[in-house]
């Protein structure tokens, strides 16, 4: 759809130009809000799935099964919860944008300006849980001497792998939710210097 | 082209940034400023009963503890300062444009949004850290320390307050301009 309307656009002339802008920022907006459903889903998915139980020595000649899971750390629970708000979220305004481009006359600003201000919020709720859980997984790659917190990674392995690959998803989840609002105040911006 | 640049100067002429937006700003740099010199000065030694020895007196030892020694508080100290430079720099510029230049208000917004997801992620981070020194985790063998270090504790979770406060000020400052941008329209 994107590729075939910028091969399009030297066609038109210049008092179409408009148009084809507004359609080529809710195509991109909508492209967005699946990803960001998509990496959001993603993270929930690998981080809920990463449980790993291993035989840890507790004494000397004696080993204790234990079980590492997201839920034993409220960091994780945040997390978790986090992206499943963003990823309902990206349902909802998911569904609005491509119904505005089907209708074809793209958003009303109104609709605009209130995603600026949700957009804005979720990235602030997505980018919160990402340093919390970071906080959290940092510590245990690396541990910490000086409050005698040992490492963990060393011996759940799968574990930590699970917990790296969920931060980075959500990572691209809020890099995404911050593309998603300076896409709407740019457009929102070229609206008002069109008028 | 050139059209279209004036059309945005004539739109733009009764639209410079408000009070509100300036007050917002100037609180948002205060409420950086302050989280981040106050979790820059944390600082406390205490001396605790260590048992060497199970037949002798327990033995007094000095122990700090530091900002500097958690990676996630040098992350706060650095984007609450990296926040408190940003809204200081926008103040000015905004003061010295009158926010009347249309490319400056532009980026401004763009750069309030990531000062919201850097801000966001550093009280993220050291409230995540802090909890796990307030209430320790048990599956990890990981102790609570704020026992230990009360003082230290408390100031940590003043700066992270006013952190979030200061991110709650830069929301705002989304909104504002969200909403001036339709009304504008």
């Amino acid at each position: 759809m994107a590729s075939s309307d910028a091969q399009e656009a030297p066609l038109k002339s210049s008092t179409y130009e408009p148009e084809y802008k507004s359609s080529f920022g809710l195509v991109v907006d909508v492209a967005l809000r699946v990803l960001l459903f998509a990496t959001a889903l993603a993270a929930i998915i690998v981080m809920v799935t990463s449980e790993q139980t291993k035989m840890i020595p507790v004494a000397p000649g004696k080993l204790m099964p234990r079980t590492a899971k997201f839920n034993h750390s409220p960091a994780f629970i945040y997390f978790v919860a986090a992206l499943s708000v963003a990823g309902l979220y990206s349902i909802i305004t998911g569904a609005l944008s491509a119904l505005a481009l089907l209708k074809s006359h793209g958003h009303s600003t109104k609709l605009q300006a209130h995603f600026v201000m949700f957009d804005a919020l979720l990235l602030g709720i997505v980018a919160a849980a990402t340093g919390a859980a970071g906080g959290v997984a940092y510590i245990g790659l690396k541990g910490n001497s000086h409050s005698n917190w040992n490492k963990i990674c060393h011996i759940y392995g799968s574990y930590c792998f699970h917990f790296s690959a969920s931060l980075i998803l959500s990572l691209i989840s809020s890099i995404t939710l911050l593309l998603l609002v300076w896409l709407s105040v740019y457009v929102l911006s070229k609206k008002v210097a069109r008028r | 082209m050139e059209t279209q640049y004036k059309d945005v100067e004539v739109v733009n002429r009764g639209s410079s940034f408000n009070g509100k937006d300036l007050t917002l700003r100037f609180l948002a740099l205060t409420l950086t400023l302050i989280a981040a010199v106050l979790l820059g000065v944390d600082k406390e030694t205490t001396t605790v009963a260590i048992t060497l020895v199970p037949s002798l007196p327990p033995v007094d030892l000095p122990v700090t503890a530091k900002w500097t020694h958690m990676s996630a508080f040098v992350y706060f100290v650095i984007a609450n300062a990296i926040s408190c430079t940003y809204a200081a720099t926008s103040l000015i510029v905004i003061l010295a444009t009158s926010g009347k230049n249309k490319l400056a208000s532009l980026v401004i917004i763009i750069l309030d949004i990531v000062m919201v997801a850097l801000l966001f992620s550093a009280v993220g981070a050291t409230s995540s850290i802090g909890l796990i020194g307030y209430k320790g985790n048990s599956h990890v063998h990981w102790d609570k320390v704020c026992n230990v270090f009360n003082k230290f504790c408390h100031q940590v979770a003043i700066a992270v307050f006013l952190s979030f406060a200061g991110s709650i000020t830069y929301l705002l400052l989304i909104v504002i301009s969200a909403l001036k941008l339709h009304k504008k329209f």
